[in-house]
């Protein structure tokens, strides 16, 4: 494998975004046409640039900032501050940047730039949403001021999604914890914590003619209905996270456009230090036991479809369709199970979800149901978000109720949420020991042939449909609502829906 | 009257301590880490070595007596701490905020007070008539309706059918002025509703009761002009209840207009405490509940002061 070979896969993703014919032309600045008023489901708890702080502050961030690579609208990588990069035989990574990349204050984006930021991610003490697989980059090199060379200890197929991800920005050198200096379309111009954000267009961003619009003010706002309200009273252009009761009426409205993909999903976790999960058989039993498309109804309104694999979704090259219904609905099959794990008159038990978003006390409440069917008699426990996060990182649950979209739509973008091998999470299941998905986990981001990568990830989706690490429960759809007089703004495919900031450099307003 | 003063200003000085310390204490026991879930929030697992290290760096790690005395020593400075989740001044974000809350609540105040006194004493002296009939029915709808129906129902009306006042938010008013008093609206009349059906039924009630007195009966026998009564005699005696009412209310209001700023974004005090305790954000969260609490205090001693004045009984009594 070489650089010209990438270099090839450079040009082609170029091509399909649209940046060739810009590539070395003059900046040049397009008629701003105003302010978009964008309706943020809530203000992020920290802008903290590489850390994960949540949907909002993932858009917030894609206003400001922009990593070494992106995605375009299609969902196809594309080179953001690199515009070259590929991998040598070696496995060492290597990223050209743009010679027009700047800085919000007029420095140039230079490679020392890129080392500061990998380096501030891993140091010991970082919060980095990235900073494992950061650790994982033993040597940082600097051939010129445009070119970063990273050596991992072990082979890293994954890097592009890597350095792709909305939590991995580039920052300038010697940045504070909140990095709100970046290299992306917008700057920020100020802020009112819990209330709003004003950003402004920056004179300095690297594609000519972007952004469209002059300016941004991300407004929260924590109720659903009154986001709902702002947007069909006219108070806010645009706005994330449609509340699914509300998107019947978005799309009947003439004046308004709903633009919704399945990427997010909902699933169960399970707690292998208290039995009966910690057999497989009773957690098969689960996983047969729901009927996906009333958790769909009664959670988000018929907007979804049922998930009874692992969250892979069929658009994904890596999708298995042998295994798309391997955790079909079937009670009977769900009762033998439990009979065969020594429970034939099922066990009482608790499931934890959250009072705090309908969606996830709905599930919950479906799940209950369709246990009880079979004799699993589940108490409920609903505490706020915040107690649900701590008795989650500490193990303190039976089995849970847990929504969250994958990190990309590779395969590997699901590993933080069935990898039994990392520490104890909210996002998975608990002390389970499978060291066949690790192994295989591994062996995929080692791997760089794609059909290799495959066969890989077939395997481990196999054993998971077996050792049964998560129930997929359904896939839910995840919208974004904006006036006609809004255009360019494009929800991304599948799991990269939460990437759709990204688009707002195109949006304009008329 | 100054040792009636004195002796409630030292009891108002305890009430406050008390809250900011069952507060202080109540918010260690809940479950929820601050550190945690400031790593936590966007479905990433926590890395344990980083909760500790922010842990540390916000002197989470100390004991439980050294940040309450750290605490009470602060405040004695001045000083409400700083916020777990970015680090501004608490007294920064209650300084900005609780005008706005106060405004919300003075608004609702003058239109209660405005409509509701003179509905109230309308309704005493045509008891039994239409107008008390309608004024108390409305009142019962308006005191049993929760305020986030009252205020969903008014964004659904005003806002998202007849277009006619934005559906929430905040402008200040130095940046501009009508978009401001346009966006303060329903919020204040929201505020207003259950306050005002308190101020019509108690002044009617209130005024009835007067109205049965014997020196009223007196005074109407002596021959005096009906509204002459009602002025110069009934009113004084009937509105200390209505003034202890509203003013305990006024208090109430100060937490109780949580539902209404968090229906109509308005970024007020009380819509901000459920974000920081959201984010057990223990500074904010104290720093918050302390200044409503002092408030509410400083509003009864008002509300016993202003009836010491109307009413010398009350500083024998007390």
């Amino acid at each position: 494998m070489s650089l010209a070979l990438t270099r090839r896969r450079f040009m082609a993703t170029a091509a399909a975004a649209g940046t060739i014919p810009f590539i070395g032309a003059p900046t040049a600045r397009a008629q701003a046409t105003g302010i978009l008023t964008f309706g943020l489901s809530s203000y992020p708890p920290s802008f903290a640039a590489l850390q994960s702080t949540g949907t909002a502050a993932g858009t917030v961030k894609l206003m400001i900032h922009r990593g070494l690579l992106g995605y375009d609208k299609a969902g196809q990588l594309r080179g953001e501050l690199a515009e070259e990069w590929g991998v040598d035989d070696a496995g060492v990574w290597t990223f050209k940047l743009r010679d027009n990349a700047v800085w919000h204050d007029g420095r140039p984006v230079t490679a020392a730039d890129i080392k500061w930021t990998i380096e501030s991610g891993a140091a010991p003490d970082s919060a980095a949403a990235y900073k494992t697989p950061l650790q994982l980059i033993e040597k940082i090199e600097m051939p010129d001021d445009k070119t970063v060379k990273l050596t991992f200890s072990e082979p890293f197929a994954t890097a592009e999604t890597l350095f792709a991800h909305y939590n991995m920005p580039m920052l300038p050198e010697g940045s504070d914890d909140e990095g709100l200096v970046g290299a992306g379309p917008f700057k920020l111009a100020g802020r009112e914590r819990g209330v709003s954000i004003d950003l402004v267009a920056s004179e300095n961003y690297y594609r000519p003619g972007l952004p469209r619009l002059a300016g941004i003010k991300a407004v929260a706002y924590a109720d659903e209905n009154l986001r709902v309200a702002a947007l069909e009273a006219g108070d806010v252009d645009l706005i994330e996270y449609v509340p699914w009761p509300a998107m019947g009426a978005i799309d009947d409205n003439p004046s308004l456009t709903l633009d919704v993909v399945e990427g997010p999903f909902m699933y169960l976790t399970f707690n292998g230090a208290r039995k009966p999960f910690d057999n497989k058989l009773v957690r098969q039993a689960i996983a047969h036991a729901i009927k996906r498309e009333d958790v769909v109804d009664a959670a988000f309104f018929g907007r979804g479809a049922g998930l009874a694999h692992l969250p892979i979704s069929d658009a994904s090259p890596f999708y298995n369709p042998q295994y798309a219904d391997a955790w079909a609905y079937d009670p009977e099959k769900a009762k033998a199970l439990l009979a065969e794990a020594g429970h034939p008159d099922g066990f009482d038990c608790t499931l934890l979800s959250t009072a705090q978003y309908g969606m996830h006390t709905s599930t919950a409440e479906i799940a209950q149901a369709y246990l009880s069917m079979i004799g699993i008699n589940v108490t409920l426990d609903l505490p706020d978000w915040a107690t649900r996060v701590q008795k989650g990182n500490a193990g303190d649950f039976d089995f849970a109720v847990m929504g969250t979209s994958a990190d990309s739509n590779d395969p590997d973008g699901i590993a933080r949420l069935i990898d039994t091998s990392l520490p104890t999470s909210f996002v998975r299941s608990a002390n389970l020991d499978l060291p066949d998905i690790p192994k295989l986990l591994a062996e995929g981001r080692a791997t760089f042939d794609s059909e290799a990568r495959k066969e890989v990830y077939e395997k481990l989706e196999g054993i998971a449909m077996d050792e049964v690490p998560l129930v997929g429960l359904c896939w839910r759809a995840q919208g974004y609502a904006f006036h006609d007089g809004v255009s360019g703004f494009k929800n991304l495919p599948g799991q990269l829906t939460f990437y759709s900031g990204l688009t707002l450099e195109e949006t304009a307003l008329s | 009257m100054l040792a009636y003063v004195a002796r409630r200003v030292g009891v108002a000085l305890l009430m406050v301590w008390l809250v900011a310390t069952i507060v202080f204490l109540l918010l260690h026991i809940v479950p929820g880490d601050p550190a945690e879930l400031l790593l936590s929030t966007g479905s990433t697992a926590p890395d344990p070595a980083a909760v500790a290290s922010l842990r540390e760096k916000l002197g989470l790690n100390a004991p439980l007596h050294v940040q309450y005395w750290d605490y009470l020593t602060g405040l004695l400075r001045g000083d409400l701490g700083a916020s777990l989740q970015d680090g501004t001044p608490v007294a920064e974000q209650v300084a900005l905020r609780l005008p706005r809350t106060l405004e919300l609540i003075v608004t609702a105040a003058i239109l209660a007070t405005g409509i509701g006194i003179p509905v109230g004493v309308r309704a005493a002296t045509h008891a039994g008539g239409l107008t008390d009939r309608i004024a108390t029915g409305l009142a019962a709808i308006a005191l049993s309706t929760p305020v986030f129906v009252i205020g969903t129902l008014a964004i659904l009306l005003f806002a998202q059918t007849l277009k006619i006042a934005p559906a929430g938010g905040y402008v200040a008013f130095a940046e501009d002025p009508l978009r401001h008093l346009g966006l303060l609206v329903l919020p204040a009349l929201t505020v207003a509703a259950p306050l005002t059906a308190v101020v019509v039924r108690m002044t009617r009630s209130a005024v009835l009761e007067v109205l049965e007195r014997d020196f009223v009966r007196a005074v109407r026998a002596r021959g005096v002009a009906p509204r002459r009564i009602l002025a110069r005699h009934v009113l004084r005696s009937a509105l200390v209840p209505v003034v202890t009412v509203t003013g305990l209310e006024l208090g109430t209001l100060l937490g109780g207009t949580v539902l209404v700023e968090f229906v109509y974004n308005w970024p007020g005090l009380s819509g901000f405490l459920v974000r920081a305790v959201d984010a057990r954000d223990y500074p904010e969260v104290v720093g918050i509940v302390l200044t409503i609490s002092a408030l509410f205090v400083l509003l009864n001693l008002v509300v016993d002061l202003v009836n010491a004045v109307l009413d010398p009984k009350v500083r024998l009594s007390a």
